[in-house]
Formats: structure tokens, sequence, C-alpha cells
């Protein structure tokens, strides 16, 4: 037998839910207003989500996201020992490292850097503060980053102890304020002149930095020298920690263990080292972000929830009110199907209808957050598909229960119903 | 065409079974205008129920047009009374939100007549009952009357073997209900198959054979 008779029939069932909604038109408000608070719930907990992904990877990838960095534990472990000094690298181990004795490593860079010392930048008589660091010809490729002006730093500019320097953006804009080229200037960092030869492109950290999160460096204030002048500076040849580029982000346990297999069989026990990965972060970063979308989708489920429940509400009320036209439906030849089928349409035609609401009360406050704080992501199709999705599935699960109840009543019970 | 035999039916309030038909056995032929009569409690509505295929009963057998009606499932009863009967009730015989046309429409939404068809058909079953013109009125818009003739054209539309009426004239004035029996009388001249129930003996005279009940048995049989 067929049940479902095409259009006809379906736009039938259609009139007559809408017929039926219209007659109680404030208590379907109210339940279009809990599916549409829900929805745009639903709406919110997606965009924050995918937004703070994009926000938060976009600045993890500003120090590159295949970063491993080693360097010395100073907390020495065994209470007996003195503790040594030295940073527990040298340029041998530098050496051991880029000459490919850790095979899950691409690039490596040896950084100096003293936390303790923090030398004046001077061109004339404009100072800037600066974050000096002594690095090599790689450190660019493996923090992602670029140059505005200018040239990279050179192997030769390494081999020859060359005094040249690449500034960050924030260093150019206080030493020159922007009123003439850095690159080819000679600047002062503690009276010795250096030579610039580039300058870095702006990178961003606004919110990693609002955190605490950015590992103390003030990444557009670096100011980038070679190694090896360092050293001369210095006058030994150590190295602060030795950042590098792994394969891949699967490669990251195994160069964490072949580093340190390379420093075990150079020292021995004499140092302890400690490793920060960029997957430790970003696992993190994922942990916070999946936090934040259970709460906001607990939340909306809460919201959905009491929209169904209103759902279910106004339509066990509208069942019962219509106890004697079901009866009569009933006594015309209405199957049981006919009667599910015309019940279910209402409700999910009000959840629909506050789907809808939700997904465009969403639409304008996700435009609205974006313009307000600049949070860069938009909601997807994927996302108001989902949306749309979860309202009708509300209206399906709590319109059931009164269809059934209206779709089981027995005729003549039903037209006898005062 | 109908025919019970020992038809039984009792309803429990509480604990206790109250029998309301104890054992009714009937026939009526094709053509026939029937009236049930019987004060009330006599079980002439839970008769006529039954006979419509709304309630069932307890016991007994029942064939309609050679269907044993017993043994039929809930959505299967739905299918016979869509095809096979039309019904007229008392009260709320119209759903208020939709116009005549629709309501009389309704049974062929149920058997999955096409929209075109659907119309061209209630608006001929409207012009037999002589309310060709309200068509477009919903039911708060028409006399207790219309409302009655509607819903006798609802229950022509699907040309229907037997017409049910549960009181049809219960709610209405002597003269509106004269009027009404008259359309009855002639469904019946045409060849329609009605069974009634009333209490009132003139509307029961338009029958050609009325069946007295009392206490759930048949009482007298008046051809």
């Amino acid at each position: 037998m067929s049940y479902f008779r095409g259009g006809a029939y379906f736009r039938d069932m259609f009139e007559q839910a809408l017929w039926a909604l219209k007659d109680n038109r404030l208590r379907t408000i109210l339940s279009i207003l809990g599916i549409a608070v829900g929805i745009t719930a639903v709406m919110a907990v997606g965009t924050v989500g995918k937004g703070g992904r994009h926000l938060i990877f976009n600045e993890l990838e500003t120090f590159g996201l295949k970063s491993v960095w080693i360097f010395r534990d100073f907390v020495e472990k065994d209470p007996r020992r003195a503790v040594r000094k030295g940073t527990g690298i040298d340029n041998g181990d530098y050496a051991a490292v880029d000459a490919g004795c850790c095979p899950a490593v691409r690039h490596v860079s040896p950084v100096i850097r003293d936390f303790t010392y923090r030398p004046s930048v001077r061109y004339g008589n404009q100072f800037a503060k600066s974050d000096l660091h002594g690095v090599n010809a790689d450190y660019l490729a493996i923090n992602n980053d670029n140059l505005s002006s200018g040239r990279p730093l050179r192997v030769e500019d390494e081999q020859r102890h060359r005094r040249v320097a690449i500034i960050g953006p924030e260093v150019e804009r206080d030493l020159f304020g922007g009123s003439r080229s850095a690159v080819g200037s000679e600047i002062r960092i503690d009276d010795q002149k250096y030579l610039v030869v580039g300058v870095l492109a702006m990178k961003d950290r606004g919110f990693l930095e609002s955190i605490g999160s950015a590992g103390g460096e003030r990444t557009n204030s670096r100011v980038l020298i070679p190694y090896t002048t360092y050293q001369q500076m210095r006058g030994n040849d150590e190295v602060t920690f030795l950042q590098v580029e792994t394969k891949g982000l699967d490669y990251t346990g195994a160069a964490i263990a072949q580093l340190k297999g390379v420093l075990k069989r150079r020292y021995g026990d004499q140092y302890a080292y400690k490793t920060i990965s960029m997957e430790q972060y970003i696992e993190t970063a994922g942990r916070i972000l999946k936090g934040v979308s259970v709460i906001g989708a607990i939340a909306a489920s809460v919201s959905l929830l009491v929209g169904g429940m209103a759902i279910m509400n106004i339509m066990s009320t509208s069942v019962l009110e219509r106890t004697r036209e079901i009866g009569l439906r009933k006594a015309l030849g209405a199957r049981r199907r006919d009667i599910l089928l015309q019940i279910l349409m209402e409700a999910v035609l009000i959840s629909a209808i506050g789907g809808i609401a939700g997904i465009v009360l969403g639409l304008l406050a996700s435009v609205g957050l974006a313009l307000a704080t600049g949070f860069p992501v938009l909601p997807s199709w994927w996302l108001l598909a989902v949306a749309f999705a979860v309202s009708i599935s509300v209206g399906l699960l709590s319109g059931y229960y009164p269809a059934y109840r209206a779709a089981s009543m027995q005729p003549v019970v039903a037209l006898r119903y005062e | 065409m109908i025919a019970l035999e020992n038809i039984a039916k009792s309803y429990s309030r509480g604990d206790v079974a109250i029998p309301v038909l104890n054992g009714v056995s009937l026939e009526i032929d094709s053509g026939q205008f029937v009236a049930i009569m019987g004060p009330s409690g006599s079980g002439k509505s839970t008769l006529l129920n039954i006979i419509g295929c709304l309630d069932r009963m307890d016991s007994g057998t029942y064939r309609l047009d050679d269907v044993d009606i017993g043994s039929t499932s809930d959505d299967e009863l739905a299918v016979v009374r869509n095809g096979k009967l039309g019904f007229v009730f008392q009260l709320f015989s119209l759903i208020p939100r939709i116009n005549a046309r629709r309501n009389v429409e309704l049974p062929l939404v149920y058997a999955g007549v096409a929209a075109a068809e659907r119309r061209r058909r209630a608006i001929a079953a409207l012009t037999r009952v002589g309310l060709q013109d309200r068509a477009d009125h919903t039911a708060a818009q028409l006399s207790g009357g219309q409302q009655q003739r509607v819903a006798i054209a609802r229950a022509l539309i699907n040309e229907p073997a037997v017409t049910i009426a549960d009181e049809p004239t219960g709610s209405l004035d002597t003269a509106t209900s004269h009027d009404i029996m008259h359309l009855f009388t002639e469904l019946h001249r045409l060849g329609k198959t009605i069974v009634m129930v009333t209490h009132e003996p003139e509307i029961a005279a338009y029958a050609q054979r009325v069946i007295h009940l009392r206490d759930g048995v048949i009482e007298r049989d008046e051809r």
C-alpha cells in the first residue's frame, strides 16, 4: 500500500500544521524562541571554537610548528654534586647535529641568548630595547621568519665573524622612525658597530603574549647577529640552546631522543637537559579549545533541551485540545502514520523556524563579534548545516511522543472526549 | 451486507465490568434505511460505533461486505472506514479551522486522491446538499443545519456503502431537523444504506426499519 502519496499529500499535511500553529500563536513563538536561543548558542560555540583555533594556531606558527628546543636543565637533581658551570652545549654539539647525526632533524640553529644581558642598541642619538640573539643562517627558516627588507644571514657571516645584524621591526621603528631605510646603516650594540643587513617582518603574537605564553621573547624586538660574532664577544664557544626543525610533526619524540643521545655520548651524566617542543603547545592549545567547546556545547545542549521540552509541551497540549479532531480524522480514514506525520510536521515546523532564526541570530552575533574584536573567522557552511540538522532533530525528538500519543488514540474514545 | 452475530461488549469501570451489548444479532441489507432507538444506556451508540468500525466488540462476529471486521488491524479498519463508510455525528462534525470544501475533501485526502479531483468532487457533493455557494465558509460561519449538510456531503464524497449517522439532528431545531431528514430520505431513494441512531420517534419515522434496543439486546425490530 502506498502510504506517502507524493507532494500533494505532504502539502496538505504542511497546511494542516501551519493552521494548527497559527491557532496557538503565543506558545508557538515561545517555543521558536527557545530553539532559536539554543541554535544561536550552537553557532557561537562553533564560531568561537573555529576562530580560536585559527587565532592560536596562526600565532603558534610564528614559533615554527615543528620546532624543538633543547637546553641545559640547571636544577641539579643530585644534591651531593656541585653545580657545574656552563650551558652544557657548545659548537661541537651543534656541529654533530648539523652533520646529520640526528636523522629526525631537518635544520638546526645554535642560539646564544643571555637573559640577564639586554644590551642597548643605538643609532645616532636614538636608543631601542632589544632582545639579542646569536644565530646561524638556518634560524629564519626554522622560525618562519620573513624579511621586510634586506638579506638573510649567510654562512660567510658566521665564518668571518662579521659584525652584521638583522633587526626586528620595533627596533627599526625606534631607531629610524620610518624616516630612512635601516638596511645599510650602522648601528651600535654596546658600542660595537654593526651593519644592518636586514629587517624582520612583523609577527603577531598578541594573543599568546596577552596570556603570558610567548616564552618571554619580544619577537618584534629581536636583533639577530651571527652566533660566532656573539661567541667572540663573550669569549667562549658555548651555545645557550639548540633550536631544531624536525622532519615533521610526527618526528618530535624521535628528534628529542636523538638530541639527548648526542649530548649523552659527549658528556655522559655531567649535565641534565630539558626540551620544549611545539607539539606540547599544540596539544595544550587543543586541550584548552576543547574545554571551551565542551562548556559551550553543554550550554547549547541545555538551551536546546529547554526548547525541545517547550515544543513537547506545546504539542502535547495541542494534541489534547484536538482530541476530537484527531478522532474525527481517524473516523474519516486517517491511519496511524497520517496522524503521526501531521503532528511531527508541526513540531519540526516549529523547530525549523527556530533553527533558521537561531542561525540568523548566530550569524549576526558572529559578524558583530568579528567587527568588534577582530576575531578572524565567520561560521562555515558546515556549521550552518549542523545547526539546522540539530534543530530538525530536536523537533523530531520532542514531537515524537505527542505524535505517538495522538496516533495511538482509539477513534471512539477520541470522539467521545469532552 | 452488514451481518452481526451474537455481538457482546462491556466497559470496565474500576474492577467492575459493565455489560453494554449482550449478544446482538442483526442483518442489514444493502439499500436499507435503519434507525436504532432505545433509552440512554441501552447500548445503541455502542452498537452504531461497532457497525461504523470505530469500536471493537469483545465477542461475536461482524462481517461488512464479506470482510471479517473482528480480525482486522487498526490501520486496516481505517482503510475500511475510509472506503466503505461515511459518518455524520451529532456534534463536532467539522474541523473548525478549515473551510467547508476542505472538510468535505478530507476522506479523499486520506484515500490519496489528487487535489484537482478532490476539489471537483467536493464541489459536486456540496451541490448535492445545496451548499455550493458556502464552499469557502468555515464551520463558524455556518449554521448548525448547514454544518450537518456539509457533514453529509463529506459522508457521500467517497461513495460509501453505508452512511453512519449518530443523532444527526440532535442539536438542531425541528424545522432544520426535518430538512436534514429529507436529505437522508433522498439519499435512501438513490440507493444508499443508512444506519442512524436517534431517540426521537418522529426522526426514526423517516426510516423504513426501526430497531429498538434495551439493556443491550434487541427488544423489537419493526419494518
